[in-house]
């Protein structure tokens, strides 16, 4: 009967199409495996703070690294920006002061370390989270090692070296100018400070709280001008209120300054 | 001779539907042989269950048969030569509402190979044929029943077909829907179209076809000719009641 | 050249149904929304802002567009035998891969166009918030449109085997979140000892790396996607195709 033979062919026909639907997906398995090279940490990196898991979950499952790191940005600057009371002994001042910029950002904060790695874990390309954080950790809390430790981790997993990575790769400068900086932090030298940051401050990307820091150096140093260029940048850029009305109160400081004469405004 | 339209020769069609553990078989036609032949009006009766669905889906290449052999117009029904002439009506089609009733037909003539000009006068032929130009503007949504019938048919026209496969062509329409659908066929058949229509209603198809095809439970009970049912007393319908007990 | 009408009468008139489908309206109302609720996050980022509102605005348009897209993808087939519009289609000579090819023309077109629509949506937002184009945008859209090609082909696939659409659903949403994994669970098979991790290897070879096309989270590495990438795509939508060709082949109505 014809149609017995016809049939033989038509499923032979049949079989050949599933054969070639599993060699086109194992093929483009197998090219994509030798191409890929994830430019994120391997997964033996992520120490998830218990309170994450399910965000890093969704984070890899869904590939949405970038939205989940900003989530723990946002959660680190909120921890951060919380007044932290910190014991019986220790008065509320201690806390985070937005106010008087000599005691900005002082306080424990002992969760600011891990959380500020978990950003770069998540995503290690997101370089504002690690200025930031390193900064932070410097600057404001006195904690060198441990902003050496995050710059480390930082520069560590920078994703460079991909083909067409271009600037990411140009960041790692950033992670090393602040590590210099974090060394001069150490050392008691916070000219040194301010001027290594310096080119840190003109890339649009420059954490607000750097150039605050950066502006209170210069003008602690008497570097009056230098500090004026950067509060105007802080007033005419910076989204946080709070930063552009302290850059605008110290501008105005800083014009009265110039009024009176550098003699007397340098001995203040 | 008469050329033949379609051709069933030891036909089988059984449906394997899977369970928890194996599967359960359900043979819907057996050993089933007969033809159609080409520019005549064939009925095919048969009680709920009797196989005249699957026949027709047999027919139109949307079932495969388990053993046996089917053919239109001598090719195998899932040839695109064969679908190319064979146009088909299924019980209660639908359209998306939302579309008037020359924009759905476009549609189904494109899937027929047809485009420009030839497209445009096949639907609006259809349309007429069908009476359905009245209602060229309204929405497939503001149809009855009758409406509905009758832009199925249109559909199953639009490529001048030399078969026509019809499941209830006029099943739940009122009197007058069916005298014009009828009418209709009748038309179609002295154009030289086949037909091949199934019913639950007897006198639809003493009225219309020349040969009838009895079904009962999955098997050809028996063939009738116009002949034999006009000579026999009692009709059709005492000759079917016969078959079916 | 009868077929290729065939196959662009099919993708258009699935893309023309799901734009009149209501729940186009639906999601595209729900991505204005969420968009529009990323403005709220980015206020909370303060300087970062824009990084914030262009990371959480591209995540919700690929989020909708998936949801939508598997929706359609798992639903269509079995809406059309369901309504037996497919006895009108399979009924006339159209080519069983014509039709496949079509509908999932037609699905890519509504994902393309979906995707524009909440574009053009959130770089509206991010305007009006006074920021300008990221840099990796064009090339962040074009991986989601590449990621969601390969699902929804995925879709097809396993709708024609599975008993319900939500059957498909579960199905293809867990092939999206292993494809997202690939490259963390080769990390672990390569780790395998032995036969045992070359068999795990090349086994997980057959799951697609959607992260290949994840411009979106690899913008940090500032690199475009690249036309190597879309060998892959091409290779495993036309491999979902052909299953679900092998198996359009031999179903019946």
């Amino acid at each position: 009967m014809q149609s017995i033979s016809a049939l033989k062919a038509g499923a032979r026909g049949r079989g050949l199409l599933i054969l070639a639907a599993a060699a086109l997906a194992w093929a483009a398995g197998g090219f994509s495996s030798r191409r890929y090279v994830s430019p994120f940490p391997p997964p033996s990196e992520m120490r998830v703070p218990a309170v994450g898991a399910t965000g890093d979950m969704m984070a890899l499952a869904l590939g949405a690294r970038r939205l989940f790191a900003d989530l723990w940005f946002i959660r680190l600057m909120q921890y951060y920006g919380t007044r932290e009371f910190s014991g019986e002994e220790e008065s509320e001042s201690a806390g985070h002061n937005h106010e008087a910029e000599e005691h900005y950002g002082e306080g424990k904060y002992p969760l600011f370390l891990p959380m500020a790695r978990h950003v770069l874990e998540v995503d290690p390309a997101f370089t504002a989270a690690g200025l930031y954080g390193a900064a932070s950790l410097a600057f404001n809390m006195k904690r060198g090692d441990e902003a050496t430790e995050l710059l480390n981790y930082a520069l560590k997993y920078n994703p460079r070296g991909r083909s067409g990575a271009t600037q990411f790769s140009e960041d790692r400068w950033k992670y090393l100018t602040m590590l210099a900086a974090v060394g001069y932090s150490k050392s008691g030298n916070p000219v040194a400070v301010a001027e290594a940051i310096a080119p840190i401050l003109k890339d649009p990307d420059c954490p607000v709280m750097l150039k605050q820091l950066a502006a209170f150096l210069n003008k602690k140093a008497g570097n009056y001008a230098a500090a004026a260029v950067i509060y105007a940048d802080i007033a005419a850029t910076s989204r946080d209120e709070a930063y552009v009305k302290n850059a605008r109160r110290e501008l105005e400081k800083l014009a009265g300054i110039k009024r009176q004469g550098p003699a007397r405004g340098a001995s203040r | 001779m008469t050329a033949c339209a379609v051709s069933f020769s030891g036909v089988e069609k059984t449906y394997k539907r899977p369970r928890l553990l194996g599967a359960e078989y359900h043979t819907a036609v057996k050993d089933l042989s007969f033809e159609i032949p080409a520019g005549e009006i064939t009925g095919l009766l048969g009680l709920n269950g009797a196989g005249k669905t699957t026949i027709m889906k047999l027919i139109t290449g949307l079932l495969f048969p388990t053993a046996g052999q089917v053919r239109v117009f001598g090719q195998p029904p899932s040839d695109v030569a064969a679908k190319a002439r064979v146009g088909f009506l299924p019980e209660l089609p639908y359209f998306p509402p939302q579309v008037k009733p020359a924009d759905a037909l476009e549609y189904y003539g494109r899937l027929s190979g047809l485009s420009g000009a030839e497209l445009s006068r096949a639907v609006e032929s259809s349309m007429k044929k069908t009476g359905l130009e009245p209602h060229a503007g309204k929405r497939i949504s503001e149809f009855s029943k009758g409406m509905l019938q009758r832009l199925g048919l249109g559909q199953a026209l639009l490529h001048k077909p030399d078969l026509l496969v019809l499941d209830e062509p006029v099943s739940g329409l009122d009197p007058l829907a069916i005298h014009d659908i009828r009418a209709l066929l009748a038309g179609l058949n002295a154009e030289g179209c086949a037909i091949f229509l199934s019913s639950h209603s007897i006198s639809e198809v003493e009225k219309l076809a020349s040969r009838v095809l009895l079904m009962v439970s999955g098997k050809l009970a028996a063939a009738v000719t116009r002949a034999q049912w006009e000579s026999a007393p009692g009709g059709l319908e005492k000759i079917f009641v016969e078959a079916v007990k | 050249m009868r077929n290729l009408l065939i196959i662009r009468a099919v993708a258009f008139n699935s893309f023309v149904e799901s734009v009149r489908n209501r729940f186009f309206t639906l999601f595209a109302v729900f991505a204005f929304t969420a968009v529009y609720a990323s403005v709220l996050a980015g206020v909370m980022a303060v300087d970062q802002e824009a990084r914030v509102l262009a990371d959480f605005g591209l995540a919700l348009i690929e989020l909708t567009a998936l949801a939508y897209s598997l929706f359609a993808a798992s639903s269509t087939l079995l809406r059309e035998a369901e309504t037996k519009t497919i006895y009108l289609v399979f009924s006339r000579p159209v080519p069983r891969w014509a039709y496949l090819a079509g509908k999932l023309c037609g699905a890519l077109l509504t994902a393309g166009l979906m995707l524009v629509v909440m574009a053009a949506m959130h770089l509206s937002l991010l305007a009006f918030r006074g920021f300008g184009l990221p840099a990796f945008y064009a090339w962040a859209l074009a991986g989601t449109f590449l990621k969601l090609a390969v699902i929804i082909s995925f879709a097809f696939f396993v709708s024609l085997f599975s008993t319900s659409a939500v059957s498909t659903l579960v199905i293809a949403s867990i092939m999206w979140t292993l494809g997202h994994f690939a490259s963390e669970a080769r990390f672990l098979a390569e780790r395998a000892p032995g036969i045992q991790g070359a068999v795990l290897t090349a086994f997980l070879w057959l799951i697609p790396n959607l992260q290949l096309f994840n411009a979106r989270d690899a913008a940090g590495a500032a690199s475009p996607l690249g036309l190597a990438v879309l060998f892959p795509a091409a290779a495993w939508v036309a491999a979902s195709c052909l299953g679900a060709l092998w198996l359009l082949s031999r179903k019946e109505f």
